[in-house]
């Protein structure tokens, strides 16, 4: 294991700059994910550690050794794809055996055998080691995918999205192994994805990133209840931030400059209310089970939070609304502190 | 209009747009007898040309019919023609010169196909253009190919024998790639492997297209050479259609007739003489109309038993 450091990395295709200027580092043991959305440069800057890509000025290092130059065969990564990128043709014991058997490392087949015996164990596929590759579950296919990295001992572990062509139920099992795993093992994980709850549940840290740029890195917490600017603030939530225009909500003091207003759930006070103290009226509700989705409108803007479901709202009644320290940003999106 | 035409049979909806008289008699029939109805005419055409002929050609191997002489009493000879055959040291000849043919042209194709491919899918600069290039010998008849490389191989004048002894030195003339015993089986192996390594490379191409890129990156992270990635990956994976390629030229040259027939007619003496060229010899030269049958049901056997031998294992490797 080791630290990665990336410092002013950038990397064009053509007339597009996927990944503008890049700083980032990953700390030994630390398990760092990259969001955005697609397009935003997460998988190019994936590519670039592992060296799938050459970039095109900036400096790579992995474990203080610069790797700008070098090949994926000489840098010590293990990389698992979105897509299932088994060998086919092999059992998923040899899939697992591939990385080992290289010349370059010379690992005995005694070796071999215990660590595969070892890492499917940990990812439940001991009992299907001698199917070929082709008979596996698409949830089976991506833990040999993902076993394949592990029984390496590599100085990182890439994996780009690699729980995003898997079924919801499944998603949730191999999110907490694979975060037990990476415990477990010490591992330095750079991990991307678009999925918020992946995010917000494995990572130690997370980079969100934008147009190639990364716009704030920092816990799960700090990135959640301190957004640098709208675009980070949008991005965790369930349902998504409000933005709305200052003054349409009555809140406290609004600070000095601010133009818009996040509003999470946990921001919102609502009542029932009628006559001129209902300030929008309750258009939708989704029921969730546990929660419902309550969509209001307030003049022409649209509202949606969390309400109990014990919470007696029905379609077509007005609502008083109150904000409790919401998030402000100025014009240019930025956040503003204080208020209250 | 209503819900029940939405669950009316076929024969009742065929029937609505039916005069009715025509539709009376449609009406009564059941959607399978009007499949039957429709399939027929295509069915009738392949008895009359393919399963029927099949089936005399068989009765007439039993027999010593002749063609040049129809109104000669037909006399049953039982397997007569089959062991005459099988005991003649012509034949057996023939056998090896299709087995020649067929094995140098199909592995030469087979390497050079792959090579070709392999080099193309670098997706070069102007590599479209040099694909449709490649692919033109094969989109030309075999009759024109036979004529033109007569031409070609011609000692004095051919192209051929310029091109071989401006490199070597030498009397052009000194050797005759179609009049020599010992270079006529060459002469039509390399015409072959001109035509028709194009085709081998299309297919390989397309094996060789349908590998992700993502398997090839993977390999590379694994620390996978090029040699390992080739052999562990490529070949693999390209499998099946390699086979698929190799099926189609064995079969196709096994029948081999045009193009031979046109450069050497089997010559010299029978060097070049395939299995085909000796069955068009007996059959409409000698005219033994009976024994030629017999020669086509076991050519027919052959390439038959062969084929399914081979399918069978194509399958294997493509379940793996």
């Amino acid at each position: 294991m080791a630290e990665v450091a990336l410092s002013g990395v950038t990397k064009r295709f053509r007339t597009v700059t996927a990944v503008d200027g890049l700083d980032l580092t990953v700390a030994d043991g630390e398990f760092l994910v990259l969001l955005g959305p697609t397009g935003a440069g997460k998988t190019t800057t994936l590519r670039l550690v592992a060296g799938l890509e050459r970039a095109d000025s900036g400096t790579v290092r992995i474990g203080g050794h610069d790797v700008t130059t070098l090949d994926p065969s000489s840098r010590d990564v293990a990389f698992v794809f979105q897509q299932y990128s088994l060998y086919p043709h092999l059992t998923a014991y040899d899939n697992l055996a591939f990385p080992l058997r290289s010349p370059a490392r010379r690992v005995p087949e005694a070796e071999i055998s215990q660590r595969i015996e070892e890492i499917a164990t940990m990812l439940r596929i001991a009992g299907k080691l001698q199917n070929r590759a082709t008979q596996l579950s698409g949830g089976e296919m991506q833990r040999v995918a993902i076993g394949r990295a592990l029984v390496r001992r590599p100085s990182i572990y890439l994996m780009d999205e690699p729980l995003s062509s898997l079924d919801a139920k499944l998603r949730a099992d191999l999110r907490l192994e694979l975060k037990r795993i990476q415990g477990e093992l010490g591992a330095t994980v750079l991990y991307v994805t678009h999925d918020q709850t992946e995010a917000m549940t494995m990572a130690n840290r997370i980079g969100v990133i934008e147009n190639g740029r990364l716009i704030q890195v920092g816990t799960p917490r700090e990135i959640y209840t301190e957004p640098r600017n709208v675009y980070v603030a949008t991005r965790l939530g369930q349902p998504a931030i409000n933005l709305l225009p200052a003054g349409l909500v009555p809140n406290g003091a609004v600070p000095a400059g601010a133009r818009t207003v996040g509003a999470r759930t946990e921001h919102f006070r609502i009542k029932k209310a009628a006559g001129d103290a209902a300030v929008g009226r309750v258009e939708w509700i989704e029921h969730l089970g546990d929660q419902n989705h309550l969509h209001v409108a307030v003049g022409d803007q649209k509202i949606v939070t969390l309400v109990d479901p014990d919470a007696r709202l029905e379609r077509g009644d007005g609502i008083s609304l109150a904000l409790v320290d919401p998030l402000y940003f100025d014009a240019a999106g930025n956040r503003i502190r204080g208020g209250g | 209009m209503t819900e029940t035409s939405a669950k009316a049979s076929i024969a009742d909806r065929v029937a609505e747009a039916t005069p009715p008289t025509v539709a009376r008699r449609v009406r009564s029939l059941s959607d399978r007898a009007i499949a039957w109805l429709f399939i027929s005419p295509t069915i009738a055409l392949l008895l009359a040309i393919n399963i029927f002929p099949l089936f005399w050609t068989i009765y007439l191997s039993f027999t010593s019919y002749k063609a040049n002489r129809p109104n000669a009493p037909i006399v049953w000879l039982g397997t007569t023609h089959y062991e005459n055959i099988l005991s003649d040291p012509d034949i057996w000849h023939s056998m090896q010169v299709t087995a020649h043919f067929v094995f140098w042209t199909v592995a030469i194709e087979t390497v050079l196909g792959f090579a070709l491919a392999y080099l193309i899918d670098r997706r070069f600069r102007g590599h479209a253009f040099w694909t449709t290039v490649i692919l033109i010998p094969m989109m030309l008849s075999p009759a024109v190919v036979g004529n033109f490389w007569k031409f070609i191989y011609q000692p004095q004048i051919g192209l051929f024998n310029y091109a071989i002894t401006f490199f070597t030195g030498g009397d052009p003339a000194a050797f005759q790639m179609l009049g020599e015993v010992s270079l006529a089986p060459w002469a039509i192996v390399l015409v072959d492997v001109w035509m028709w390594t194009p085709y081998v490379m299309l297919i390989c191409l397309a094996g060789l297209r349908s590998i992700p890129d993502y398997i090839y990156e993977a390999a590379e992270v694994d620390r996978a050479s090029r040699w390992r990635q080739f052999w562990s990956i490529t070949v693999p994976m390209a499998l099946p259609f390699i086979m698929l390629a190799v099926l189609f030229r064995g079969i196709e040259n096994f029948k081999m007739f045009d193009m031979v027939n046109l450069l050497t007619g089997g010559g010299p003496g029978s060097t070049t003489e395939t299995a085909s060229i000796t069955l068009k010899r007996e059959a409409f030269e000698s005219w033994k109309t009976g024994y030629s049958s017999a020669l086509a049901i076991i050519l027919f056997v052959a390439v038959f038993g062969l084929a399914n031998i081979y399918v069978k294992a194509l399958n294997r490797v493509k379940q793996r």
